[in-house]
């Protein structure tokens, strides 16, 4: 649809998972503030007329 | 009543001129039709199309609309204040508009310019606009204008009027705007009146006769409403309709819209958008009773509007100029010109 | 082709007269080149009305969604399919339709003829394979196969899966179709241009919804456009909203589409928007082995969960 494979991402993390969740979750951010804000499909204020 | 010649080899030159005091439409080749879009510069319009795909009511009516803006965030000063959008109504001039385009703004005034009622953004657009039309030389099969109450030279709404002669437009002046709009162009050269009268009269006649699609509309004004709300075609008439928007968007007498406001985390704006009476929530309350519920209600409604209530209340003829649109777009088929004859022969039926 | 009509005739009048069915669901001949209208028969009189010809391209199985009574439909492969998932979805009940099967070989494609021909076209006159347009000024012969729409040029379920009755002989099924090109085509661009590329096709759209409402697939009582505690989707014309509505339509439809066109072909803009429920069917094809409405007793994918569904994208 236009949006960079790393900006959405899924995984399996049980509530007794801790350690993993933490990873994913810091994995997940670092590589979406790589790739900057999303300007693709991004609803604001409507462009038109 | 003068006569102006505009000769097109330095159309553009005119055109460059207006650029500096008018927004220019034309129409323009998108893919594989035309539509009206705002020119740019040096940009021409195509005047060789038969008409646009979309009509240029979008103009002056826009699909989509903001009227207000706000904030809720309490560190602005103006929170919590409806604030008017700031709209560009600068002087807009539409060029290559068919008449029954044309004649379409005036039906549709009825309804945005009432004594009780004026709306501002509809009229704001309208007086800002300059209708520069293009006389029909060859109408379209679906065209049924003479019989929907205008015609491939009507002028009514127009301010001026392109007729095309070979090598030059005759531009006919209707208006004062009209002379403004050629004055800045600089387009001055007047023709003989009498006899570039005499031949617009004949290739008028000629363009009127090409046309060989009509609808009668004699009777719908003197049957009974009820006659026809209850007449046992409607079932068969609706039975294809897949209740899309098509008819009701590319129809430049449609005018119906929905307002809503959009919100975005604290601040928002209020917009409105065009509407079809073909969809099933147009007419859900409040309450969850809906009126027109079914397909046949809502197909119903639509030809009674145009061909029977429109014509009761105003009384100046249908609710229609036949430009075709609806017949040629509609994804199943629903022609107009068969329900106004299955509507007026109904008529005779119960006499 | 041309000669099912009397076939389909034949069989409409019998269902009428020994009320089998209430009403027969066809085409009767339209008002302007190319277009055929959804028409139905109560009466054998009615039935003289029916048509077939290769402007048949509505899917007609949108008319008989919360109908009750007894329903005989024609159906070309692809709406075949469809009734078939109409059948898995418990939208209509088997024994409520009598299924006229009408093997197809294809219809033609309204738009790509006009934008073949400066002006207007006035007639179009249809033979076994080819068809002759006639307009203001000219006449041309046009192979059948070179215009033919998209979705049919690329068919390879042309009989119906499901009937109770046959118009005709069935015909050669195409094999060695790539189906999928154009989309793997969109696929390779890196998602920047694929963004622009959407951007561009849905450009034109106006809302009207035709696509949606074209659909046999599309039969919510209440469409999540239409949505508004809360409002999921913006009505305007914002490119945003635009893109979502169709974005969002086409994952609605994803392992149910059949790629019957009417959606296309209903578009009064002309937009391919095709394009996005062809690559939700390639993926459900290549992730599911799973292909729409074939078979009336299998669930389909996205309703049951087998041990083996790929999850190799779950890290």
């Amino acid at each position: 649809m236009g949006i960079e494979p790393d900006r959405l991402q899924f995984s399996w993390v049980s509530s007794a998972e801790a350690t993993k969740f933490v990873q994913v979750a810091t994995e997940v951010t670092l590589a979406i503030k790589d790739l900057g804000p999303n300007k693709n499909l991004v609803k604001t204020m409507p462009k038109v007329a | 009543m003068k006569i102006v010649q505009i000769n097109k080899e330095n159309w553009t030159d005119g055109l460059k001129k207006l650029s500096e005091i008018y927004r220019l439409f034309g129409p323009v080749k998108e893919d594989d039709f035309h539509n009206f879009k705002e020119l740019e510069q040096g940009q021409l319009p195509d005047l060789n199309c038969l008409n646009t795909r979309l009509s240029p009511k979008s103009i002056i009516y826009p699909q989509s609309e903001v009227m207000f803006e706000y904030t809720l965030d309490e560190n602005q000063k103006d929170h919590h204040i409806l604030k008017e959008v700031k709209k560009d109504y600068s002087p807009q001039a539409v060029i290559g508009i068919r008449p029954c385009d044309a004649k379409a703004f005036a039906l549709v005034r009825l309804n945005f310019d009432t004594p009780e009622h004026q709306d501002p953004y509809w009229l704001k657009a309208y007086e800002a606009t300059t209708l520069v039309g293009l006389a029909c030389e060859s109408p379209c099969s679906s065209c049924f204008c003479t019989t929907a109450g205008c015609g491939p030279y009507h002028e009514e709404e127009l301010d001026l009027l392109l007729i095309d002669s070979g090598d030059q437009y005759w531009a006919k002046i209707i208006t004062d705007k009209g002379k403004v709009f050629l004055k800045a162009a600089g387009w001055t050269q007047t023709v003989d009146e009498k006899t570039a009268l005499k031949e617009i009269k004949a290739k008028k006649q000629a363009a009127e006769d090409k046309i060989c699609s009509t609808v009668n509309t004699d009777k719908l004004r003197e049957i009974e409403t009820n006659e026809l709300y209850n007449a046992p075609f409607w079932e068969e008439v609706s039975f294809s309709c897949i209740n899309c928007g098509t008819c009701t968007y590319v129809c430049p007498t449609c005018w119906c819209f929905d307002i809503q406001d959009e919100n975005l985390g604290s601040s928002g704006c209020r917009m409105r958008n065009w509407d079809s009476c073909m969809y099933p929530l147009f007419t859900a309350h409040g309450s969850g009773h809906n009126p027109r519920d079914t397909k046949l209600h809502r197909v119903r409604q639509r030809f009674m509007h145009k061909l029977k209530y429109y014509v009761d209340k105003y009384d100046t003829g249908i609710q229609c100029v036949g430009c075709g649109r609806c017949v040629r777009l509609c994804p199943v088929n629903i022609d107009i010109r068969r329900v106004c004859e299955l509507m007026n022969s109904h008529a005779v039926m119960t006499d | 082709m041309l000669s099912y009509i009397d076939k389909i005739k034949e069989i409409s009048i019998r269902l009428l007269k020994e009320c089998r069915v209430e009403m027969v669901i066809g085409f009767r001949k339209g008002t302007v080149p190319m277009m055929n209208e959804p028409h139905f028969a109560k009466s054998p009189e009615d039935v003289e009305n029916f048509v077939w010809d290769s402007n048949c391209g509505i899917n007609l199985c949108n008319y008989f969604t919360n109908r009750g009574e007894k329903i005989g439909i024609l159906a070309k492969g692809c709406d075949s399919r469809n009734i078939v998932t109409h059948i898995i979805e418990n939208k209509i009940k088997r024994d409520q339709l009598v299924i006229i099967g009408v093997p197809c070989k294809g219809m033609i494609d309204k738009r790509k003829i006009s934008a073949m021909f400066e002006g207007e076209i006035g007639e179009v006159i249809e033979n076994e394979n080819n068809i002759t347009v006639k307009g203001d000024g000219f006449e041309k012969n046009l192979n059948k196969k070179d215009v033919l729409q998209q979705n049919c040029a690329i068919c390879i379920h042309r009989n119906p899966v499901i009937h109770d009755e046959l118009v005709g002989e069935l015909v050669e099924e195409q094999i060695d179709v790539d189906r999928y090109e154009d989309v793997r085509e969109i696929e390779a661009l890196p998602p920047q241009e694929k963004a622009t590329y959407f951007e561009k096709l849905l450009e034109p759209c106006i809302r009207c919804y035709a696509c949606r409402n074209a659909c046999p697939l599309c039969y919510c009582p209440t469409c999540f456009t239409d949505e508004s505690r809360p409002q999921w989707v913006g009505k305007g014309q914002d490119p945003t909203d635009v893109s979502t509505f169709h974005f969002l339509r086409a994952y609605h439809c994803a392992g149910r589409c059949t790629d019957c066109g009417a959606c296309e072909r209903s578009c009064p803009v002309g937009i391919n928007m095709r394009v996005f429920t062809k690559k939700l069917e390639k993926d459900c094809l290549e992730l599911f082995e799973w292909e729409a409405g074939l078979d009336p007793d299998v669930r389909p994918p996205l309703d049951t969960y087998r041990p083996g569904d790929p999850d190799e994208f779950i890290k």
